[in-house]
């Protein structure tokens, strides 16, 4: 398989684009609905979600658990904005997402639950209870180290290569984010999924694994013009980024593998942090291999570097051999 | 050769030591994967104290530490977060009332003079009381050395940790029937918390010792006097009980013998420092905090779900690693199955270093050792695609294996870097549960560094001084026009 990217340049940077105009319109009418461009979970604004399971010894699991008993409980404590979703094997379980309770209040809705639905297992209770306070913090703190991750990053790539290496990588970064933001923003308005503080966590593996892709292409792309300073720079990066293809899809899959298992067999906790993962990998192989390479040449050729040895190298070249 | 063969038994032995240790060293699980609950409390300033200092911090830590552990719950434990937080962990806790009373009512505080003629029988239940409490703490040793490791609470073996929580409830018990005896021995005086106005430790006026002064209102005041006269040069001393439980029991000098202590204020001298002498003061008051103290945040786990969390992501993993494995042997060949055997080491050493460093597992921590093991391939794959590339370009087997090291090394450096940013920065950030993340890919990309490079590369130069090894087909196949020589 041989890729004529610099040929092919406008068909890739078409897909980029619409591939983040849909994100960005995902964002837009997720604002619009929710005020947000994502639908924030519980991490982030606050609240409490109890999650309660029958303990199938005592109680009678014949039929899964009634979300009409649930509400019309909820509604005698005064928790009618609540939301309710039953889930479990055989919807055995049941969530129930309502503002921030103290623990007063908390224990009065378990026993109510109990009563109305169980008897519950107490083994497998899960209460997360999120101060609005604390949400803005770890949102805060997570949007801080994303950002300086990005100028970390800026940096080392800026002392290894140079400062537009550097820049450029960036310029895809932000693509990887982007698009995985958008398929969460869809998510989020098309089957209600909300992120937390492990989407951040998702988003700063994404752009530390996606960079690592990057940097693999550029550095092949520097030794062949090392090799042939006499070549233009669009020779240079198509065989570059031909001679990493198959480490940059291999290394994608070996990747994706684990993250693959984790979304079949790992918990609901971890399933939607691995399919961010998942998306923004693929975006990320994805802007290497297309976006930063094609750049990088489009870059150099515009700032007249197209060849960097040639005899006099202030002569501007805009006609290429 | 020799190099290699020492290189060889370096990673064998690495790899035995990593099983022993991953076998002997329990794994550290995090509350959402071994149950229990984990509250954030913010200190609040109040009219009189604006800013909150480190030593206010440290007040309430030490209140809240003293209340977490008479919970009776092992491994808890109080950590400052920040500049005005702090996190309590309570495993095996899943009921947030229980978790509550950690921030609940404040204790119940007496005063009572000692009945004459039991100072042999304060000794002896004394002693009784000591022993008890030596006990109970090398139980609470034994159960946390010998808490749960990852695979046992995954086969759902717990006959042992169960007896031994049984053991500590019935030493607490004894504990607490101990505590009741020495109560006894005081007489009740009607003096209680409510009448003590004030309570707070100062340096003393020569020496380095600290003493804790006490404050009454005037109907306290008249009862200390009373209660004080009566003892005073007896040698008996004035029991203050917190919970029935003795906090101190400070005699009264023979001076006061005609007045009492009147004024209704007190000295307690002692052996103390300025740590204990404040210990004593917030005891005092009550164990009262002295700044409000807010919960912004509870998160519990209920054991089953923990454990099934466990099971579900132990599957996960084996099932990645399994895939991985089998990719990396069928499009490598002979080094992907080489590199297989790095990635196994890897896992191995991986888990022990966790065992080692003291890494808490949690679920987002068990997400990035299942991520790093697809990550830590990355370095193999570099260098085979580049070894396959120089032996395409016609070179011998041997230099290209050489040179697929030597040439992807820069990338796999820079790679790695950058990924080492992106967990510094998610470390330093990042609250609890990102932090986990953070660390354990973190200690896995610097693992992966080794055994990618290093074994891989010690187990491929090993098996090319095989001859039957020394087939460029095994390393890139369709090779059409391979090279004689090697």
């Amino acid at each position: 398989m041989k890729l004529d990217i610099i040929r092919q340049r406008p068909f890739w940077w078409l897909i980029s684009g619409l591939v983040i105009l849909a994100s960005l319109i995902g964002m837009i009418i997720s604002w619009q609905q929710l005020g947000a461009p994502l639908r924030p979970g519980l991490d982030f604004v606050g609240g409490t979600r109890i999650q309660v399971t029958r303990n199938c010894s005592q109680a009678d699991c014949a039929s899964p658990i009634d979300s009409g008993d649930v509400r019309s409980l909820l509604a005698d404590q005064g928790l009618e904005t609540a939301v309710i979703q039953v889930t479990g094997s055989e919807g055995q379980s049941v969530a129930i997402r309502t503002r921030n309770l103290d623990v007063d209040e908390q224990s009065t809705l378990r026993s109510a639950l109990d009563t109305a639905i169980g008897p519950l297992d107490s083994g497998s209770v899960q209460i997360d209870s999120v101060g609005a306070l604390i949400g803005q913090q770890l949102f805060a703190s997570g949007l801080l180290a994303l950002l300086v991750s990005f100028a970390g990053i800026v940096i080392y790539l800026s002392l290894r290569f140079q400062l537009d290496y550097a820049l450029l990588a960036i310029v895809a970064l932000l693509h990887d984010v982007l698009v995985t933001m958008g398929v969460f923003a869809w998510l989020g308005l098309l089957l209600k999924v909300e992120v937390d503080s492990l989407f951040i966590v998702a988003l700063l593996t994404i752009v530390g694994f996606s960079v690592n892709d990057t940097v693999v292409i550029y550095d092949r792309i520097r030794e062949n013009i090392n090799l042939y300073p006499e070549r233009h720079i669009d020779e240079l990066v198509d065989s570059g980024v031909n001679q990493t293809l198959s480490r940059s899809i291999n290394t994608t899959l070996t990747t994706l593998l684990p993250l693959i298992a984790i979304v079949l067999f790992g918990g609901d906790t971890l399933k939607f942090f691995a399919l961010a993962l998942i998306a923004g990998f693929i975006a990320g192989v994805y802007s290497s291999i297309f976006i930063a390479s094609t750049l990088l040449a489009w870059w150099r050729v515009r700032t007249g570097k197209a060849i960097v040895g040639l005899p006099e190298p202030s002569q501007p070249v805009e006609e290429t051999p | 050769m020799g190099r290699q063969r020492l290189l060889l038994a370096l990673i064998l032995g690495l790899a035995i030591g990593a099983i022993v240790i991953i076998s002997t060293v329990p794994l550290r699980l995090g509350l959402d994967l071994r149950g229990g609950t984990q509250l954030t409390l913010q200190v609040e300033t109040t009219d009189k104290v604006p800013t909150i200092t480190e030593q206010d911090m440290d007040a309430v830590q030490r209140v809240i530490s003293d209340r977490v552990n008479e919970l009776g719950v092992s491994e808890t434990s109080v950590q400052q977060l920040g500049q005005n937080q702090l996190l309590v962990q309570l495993p095996g806790v899943s009921d947030p009332e229980q978790a509550q009373r950690v921030l609940g009512e404040t204790a119940q505080l007496e005063f009572r003079p000692q009945s004459p003629n039991t100072d042999q029988q304060f000794q002896i239940e004394n002693q009784i009381l000591q022993q008890h409490q030596l006990e109970l703490l090398a139980l609470q040793e034994a159960a946390n050395t010998g808490s749960q490791t990852l695979l046992e609470s995954a086969t759902g073996d717990d006959a042992t940790p169960g007896d031994l929580q049984q053991q500590i409830e019935s030493v607490q018990q004894a504990i607490q029937a101990s505590n009741r005896a020495i109560r006894d021995l005081f007489a009740p005086a009607d003096l209680t918390g409510q009448a003590l106005t004030d309570a707070y430790a100062r340096p003393r006026q020569s020496g380095n010792l600290w003493e804790v002064v006490i404050q009454f209102d005037s109907a306290g005041a008249n009862k200390f006097a009373e209660i004080s006269r009566d003892i005073a040069g007896t040698g008996r001393s004035i029991g203050i009980f917190l919970d029935d439980r003795l906090v101190s029991a400070p005699s009264v000098d023979v001076q006061y013998a005609e007045t009492g202590i009147t004024g209704g204020s007190a000295v307690i001298s002692g052996n103390f420092n300025a740590e204990s002498a404040s210990d004593l003061a917030i005891q005092l008051r009550g164990g009262a905090l002295p700044l409000p103290v807010e919960v912004v945040e509870t998160r519990t786990v209920g054991p089953t779900l923990g454990q099934d969390s466990i099971r579900r992501s132990l599957y996960a993993a084996m099932v990645g690693l399994v895939l991985v494995l089998i990719f990396m042997a069928v499009y490598y060949r002979l080094p992907g199955i080489l590199a297989d055997v790095a990635l196994v080491v890897y896992a191995l050493l991986t888990l022990a270093a966790f065992n080692i460093f003291g890494v808490t597992l949690t679920l987002p921590g068990i997400a990035g050792f299942i991520l790093s093991i697809g990550m830590a391939v990355d370095a193999n794959v570099l260098i085979f695609e580049r070894t396959r590339e120089e032996l395409r370009g016609g070179k011998t087997l041997y230099r290209s294996v050489e040179s697929g090291f030597y040439r992807a090394f820069s990338s796999i450096l820079d790679s790695n870097v950058t990924t080492l940013i992106a967990c510094a920065a998610l470390f330093w950030f990042g609250a609890g549960l990102v932090k986990g993340f953070a660390l354990t890919l973190a200690i896995g990309v610097a693992i992966s560094l080794f055994t990618a490079v290093t074994c891989s590369r010690t187990l491929l130069l090993f098996s090319l001084n095989l001859p039957q090894f020394r087939k460029p087909e095994l390393f890139c196949p369709g090779l059409s026009t391979a090279p004689s020589k090697s």
